[in-house]
């Protein structure tokens, strides 16, 4: 009896240590990702340089606020007849509108310097589809921009697309619904040129509205953002391939077609600016992160940064010829945009391996 | 001395000449092919640019190409595919022709000729290398190549980058190495060949000529590149006629535009089905997941944005069309296969497809409005034609594809919250570890506890330097705090896919499946054993059978809850936590009675006296206590059982009927093992000890019981979350003893001991009170004790 016992109590204690080694089992080894490779690379640069441009888009948005806050007072005194506003206050609404025009070709150049970075970055990348690259839901639901526009008066424009976008379309009138239908010799010069129209003041205003309140948030968020090396892989391999879309605005741009062009965005400013100034903040992103890719392979850190180059000053000669005064045929703006898409598509691969090499992970 | 200075002058120049020829040599050896590579392409393209102005600037790159080639590729391609090299230096001879010819045309188709003739040539060097097992001639050769177009959604492939790597250090074999590079290195030039195609006729609509030629030309170097794997699949009559077909588009793409078109769908239908690079039985499994998960919440999303014929809310459209696109890519990913195996269904399917992606699009973009039980038959009628088509090994291993699912779900979530909909966000969030919890957390709980818990805090209520995401859109947070929590949520389930994917053998998932039945079975074994054992007597052993009788019904409902259609467990494993939370207090209340009852015949038999004083007699005290051991019997059984069930249907997806059986009844056994050897030992003790081990068992399991349900009822949000800073302790204290740092839970373990002791001295004291008042009063010494009988002794004394 005394035997059983004790057999039994130490067949229940085996099993009960059996339990509690089986719970106390080490977990599971940590997969390689960037949670191992926690940021030991000095990526401050990327963020003064981000912080810097988020402050100067800040300022100007809030220039093309005020502009559009002075037409669309004098919009509503005038009870919004715009034949009559333009009859009655031609200077000082020429006046507010090329301010605002003024104020949005500052802060879009501006902001294309920073959207490699925002756009590239899982914690802002929300920010690019809502102020420069979000559908409006009516061409794209998918990837149409997240925020409805309430206007002044009440009306609600679902999903709009995004706010540059928006707002280039109302100041040069290239969307109908946008506009007032009068046109307005702006400048003066005797004739009605090319964007020359008043806007739908509500419109206006809304839009300059939203574009503040974004860019000022976009500010906060940047300001607590901790650039990691996850984050700059990411934005390299997200925002270099990108050149085929912005190739293909180009290409159907007024740049190259002229008026045969239907596209109401990248009309003011050419879309190869707009090129040249994400590769400019995507090099900045990359300057941070070569020593640390020349750790793992020195030639291919020296060759991604000459890649990089090449492909800006590539951009760069082509707009050059375009402001020089040559205009593009299709077919050469096609073998371009071919030309463009491969480099760029060959510089996120290498920045890709790269990447794998090191156990960064790329953010889906 | 003319003669002499000519003599020297030539020899000077000669010397120069073959120096600056050394020197370029050297250079270009110096030079990667890569770089080499790359050198060359772009060149030739600014040869391109510049040949209608520039002939001579042109000529001098296409110079400058050749001889890079020359010095710095040409050896290795040449030795390793011969007719690679062949096909680039007829190129070149075709390059110089059209500059002095002015053809632009020409040049494109030639340019294009010899890029994927360095391609090819690349690809031979690097597999040459592998099977030699040269590592690093592959690992210089290799970046050699081209990447699938890049976009803002899509990654390039790394994964011959890595296995090369790896092939280098040893971890992997040559095998290995060779079908990984084969599987990244295909897949990406039969993804150029098919952009090729569609760029081409694209460049004809638009008329673009040069274009047109060297797009015509890529797709048949492609086609080059792919020739071994296309002849290994297809046999050689029928590679001679494909490449036939791409050579006459080339011509036609130059000489006969207007035979393009019928050229183009003679190409196309030479490629139909094949596939150069065929997808992994892991990359099967990932997109036979996907298929089956997204296709599953087409209908559900659905029917929460249509009401009445009309939309309500377009999110909902939205998500099912988000969800409907995963399923159709997945299902193309796949249709080859599918194709292969049944022509027929696989043409039903994509049917089936094709018509539901229309209504969709319709009711997206108001035109009409389908009704939500057509959208769900159609999905059914789907499903039911995928079942049968779908491999049932596709199914197994497809945590991968549960993963993307999650993700889907989770971007969902933050478009939900961005808007404001806080409550489609919580939908979402709810269908996320809806999936999360009947796939990947079953494993987890065993090969990685602690990661669950992470994973559970951070999607439900957790407090720590990220807030759960329940908790965050309970209280409307700001969109960055949800999506800084989804980024920190993203991590960890990135670190979930790693350690499933390492524990997929047929023993885990046995072990895995032991373990969580042992370690659930155990407490309820633990208070069943030691109450059926300390009910010694004739009388107290009728006892046994409510409590019979309650495990009983329990394992019922857990048979019952395992037969239900997967689906309906899908729907109502969002609420698996929350079912789990309210068994879970019913179990703890019962075992407190219960254990008062065992404890204290006499406060339980008065309570219920108390109970039947008034006047409608509602319940016999035998029959309530007889509900009351039922509901132990159940309550202890079941408190487990529904998420048991989830996990184990987890586990058999993944590993079979078979290996799940083997692992639960190991884990039965011991458990019944553990519970003979409680009724054993305490069966031969005296009944003081019994009463006192018991009386451990139980107290120790009902504080396990309260600790672990006050963590989930702080999951669900039922009960505030306060950490306890500065005690951090290990996970397995949580997952075994129900210990885990929060105030709330400690709090509730130390009140419910308390209670159990506090209410055994209560009792006591009680019933001494009664004993005492109710004997006669007699004459006693003081040296002589008073032995107050206990109700349950064997003999009772009394001595004055």
């Amino acid at each position: 009896m005394v035997y059983e016992k004790k057999f039994a109590i130490a067949t229940l204690i085996f099993v009960l240590l059996a339990s509690v080694a089986s719970a106390c089992a080490p977990a599971a080894e940590q997969s390689s990702t960037a949670g191992e490779n926690a940021s030991t690379t000095d990526l401050d640069g990327i963020k003064t340089y981000l912080l810097g441009k988020s402050s100067e888009l800040t300022t100007s948005s809030k220039s093309l606020k005020a502009a559009s806050d002075k037409y669309y007072e004098m919009a509503k005194t005038a009870n919004f007849d715009y034949a009559a506003l333009r009859a009655s206050n031609a200077l000082e609404v020429s006046a507010a509108l090329t301010a605002a025009k003024s104020a949005w070709i500052v802060a879009s150049p501006l902001y294309e310097q920073m959207e490699g970075i925002v756009a590239g970055t899982p914690n802002l990348a929300e920010y690019d589809v809502i102020l420069d690259a979000g559908a409006s839901g009516a061409e794209d639901p998918e990837n149409a921009v997240p925020f409805d526009l309430t206007l002044p008066d009440g009306r609600i424009l679902p999903k709009p697309g995004n706010l540059f976008g928006v707002l280039e379309s109302t100041l040069w009138g290239t969307y109908a619904d946008y506009t007032s239908g009068i046109e307005a010799d702006l400048d003066g010069n005797g004739s009605i040129d090319f964007g020359e129209n008043l806007p739908d003041a509500n419109v206006l205003k809304a839009g300059a509205d939203a574009l503040d309140q974004y860019t000022t948030e976009l500010g906060s968020a940047a300001s607590a953002w901790q650039p990691t090396e996850s984050d700059a892989f990411t934005a390299l391999v997200v925002m270099v391939p990108t050149m085929s879309e912005y190739f293909n605005s180009w290409k159907n741009s007024r740049f190259i077609l002229g008026d045969a062009s239907e596209q109401r965005d990248f009309v003011v400013i050419s879309r190869l600016l707009d090129i040249q100034n994400i590769l400019g903040s995507l090099q900045i992103v990359y300057g941070e992160v070569k020593p640390l890719v020349e750790s793992a392979d020195s030639a291919q850190a020296a060759q991604i940064e000459q890649s990089l180059a090449d492909l800006k000053r590539f951009v760069a000669d082509v707009h050059a010829k375009e402001q020089n005064g040559y205009q593009h045929t299709p077919e050469e703006a096609d073998v371009l945009g071919a030309e463009a898409q491969n480099r760029a598509t060959a510089i996120a691969g290498q920045v890709a391996q790269i990447a794998a090499k090191l156990n960064i992970s790329v953010e889906e | 001395m003319p003669k002499i200075l000519n003599r020297f002058l030539i020899a000077v120049l000669i010397a120069t000449l073959a120096a600056s020829n050394l020197l370029g040599a050297a250079s270009a050896a110096s030079t990667s092919p890569a770089q080499a590579a790359e050198t060359i392409r772009s060149a030739l393209v600014q040869a391109q640019l510049s040949l209608t102005n520039d002939a001579r600037g042109s000529a001098d790159l296409v110079q400058d190409a050749e001889t890079m080639y020359q010095t710095a590729l040409s050896t290795g391609i040449s030795t390793s595919n011969s007719e690679a090299h062949l096909r680039i230096v007829s190129a070149f001879k075709a390059l110089k022709e059209s500059i002095v010819e002015s053809d632009a045309v020409s040049f494109a188709a030639a340019r294009a000729q010899i890029w994927t003739g360095i391609l090819a040539g690349s690809t031979t060097i690097v597999e040459d290398a592998i099977q030699s097992g040269d590592g690093l001639t592959a690992q210089t050769w290799l970046p050699v190549r081209e990447f699938r177009t890049a976009t803002r959604f899509s990654r390039p492939n790394v994964g011959a980058t890595v296995a090369v790597e790896n092939f280098i250090t040893g971890k992997t074999s040559t095998d290995a190495t060779l079908l990984s590079v084969r599987a990244d290195l295909l897949d990406t030039y039969q993804a150029r060949l098919t952009e090729s195609l569609r760029d081409l006729t694209v460049a004809d609509g638009n008329g673009f000529s040069t274009r047109r030629a060297e797009l015509a030309a890529l797709a048949e170097g492609y086609l080059f590149i792919l020739s071994p794997a296309y002849l290994e699949q297809r046999g050689i009559e029928a590679l001679s006629q494909t490449q036939a077909a791409f050579a006459d588009l080339r011509i036609s793409a130059t000489d006969d535009p207007q035979l393009l078109a019928e050229k183009l769908m003679i190409v196309e239908k030479a490629l139909n089905n094949f596939r150069a690079a065929p997808l992994s039985p892991a990359e099967q499994s990932r997109r036979a997941g996907q298929l089956v998960r997204f296709l599953s919440l087409v209908a559900v999303e659905y029917g929460r944005g249509v009401v009445d014929g009309r939309v309500t809310r377009d999110i909902e459209i939205q998500e099912a069309i988000t969800f409907y696109t995963g399923a159709y890519a997945a299902f193309s990913d796949l249709k080859d296969l599918l194709d292969a195996r049944d022509h027929q269904q696989t043409v039903q399917a994509d049917a089936l497809f094709v018509s539901l992606g229309n209504q969709l699009s319709e009711t997206g973009t108001g035109k009409s409005v389908a009704r939500p039980e057509a959208i769900q038959s159609q999905t059914d009628e789907l499903a039911a034609l995928l079942k049968i088509l779908i491999p049932e090994d596709w199914l197994s291993n497809s945590a991968q594809g549960d993963f993307d699912v999650i993700a889907s779900m989770l971007d969902q979530m933050l478009v939900a919250a961005r808007s404001g909909e806080y409550d489609l966000a919580e939908s979402s969030r709810l269908d996320a570890y809806a999936i999360m919890e009947t796939g990947p957390e079953a494993k987890l709980i065993v090969f990685a506890p602690e990661l669950k818990l992470r994973l559970e805090e951070l999607f439900w209520n957790g407090q720590g330097e990220h807030k759960g995401l329940a908790y965050l859109i309970k209280n409307r947070a700001a969109y960055s705090e949800i999506k800084a929590t989804r980024i920190q949520l993203d991590t960890s389930l990135t670190e979930a896919q790693a350690v499933l994917g390492k524990n997929t053998a047929p023993l885990a998932i046995a072990m895995n499946a032991g373990i969580i039945v042992f370690r659930e079975g155990l407490e309820a074994v633990v208070i069943l054993a030691s109450l059926m054992s300390s009910l010694k007597s004739a009388e107290e052993r009728r006892y046994r059978k409510p409590m019979w009788l309650g495990v009983l019904l329990a394992l019922l409902a857990s048979a019952l809850t395992w037969l239900l259609a997967h689906g309906i467990l899908q729907s109502l494993a969002r609420y698996g936590e929350k079912l789990e939370a309210v068994v879970s207090i019913i179990a703890i209340a019962v075992l407190l009675l219960i254990m008062n009852w065992f404890f204290h015949n006499t406060y339980w038999t008065s309570w219920l006296a108390n109970f039947h004083s008034q006047k409608r007699r509602l319940l016999s005290k035998e029959t309530g206590l007889w509900l009351g051991l039922i509901m132990l019997g159940f309550t202890s059984v079941y408190r487990e059982g529904f998420e048991i069930v989830l996990f184990l249907q987890a586990l058999v997806l993944e590993g079979g009927v078979g290996v799940v059986v083997l692992g639960v009844l190991v884990s039965f056994a011991a458990v019944v093992l553990v519970g003979m050897i409680v009724f054993r030992l305490q069966k031969s003790l005296p009944y003081m000890k019994i009463l006192v081990i018991t009386g451990v068992f139980i107290g120790s399991v009902l504080l396990q019981m309260v600790g672990s349900t006050a963590h989930v009822l702080q999951v669900v949000g039922w009960l505030p979350i306060h950490v306890v800073k500065g005690l951090d302790l290990p996970y397995w204290l949580g997952t075994w003893f129900g210990i885990y740092p929060t105030w709330e839970g400690l709090g509730l373990q130390f009140a419910s001991a308390v209670f159990v002791v506090g209410s055994y001295y209560l009792a006591e004291g009680l019933r001494k009170q009664r004993i005492f008042s109710a004997r006669p009063q007699m004459p006693h010494t003081l040296a002589e004790p008073l032995k107050v009988p206990h109700p349950k002794t064997e003999s009772i004394e009394i001595t004055t």
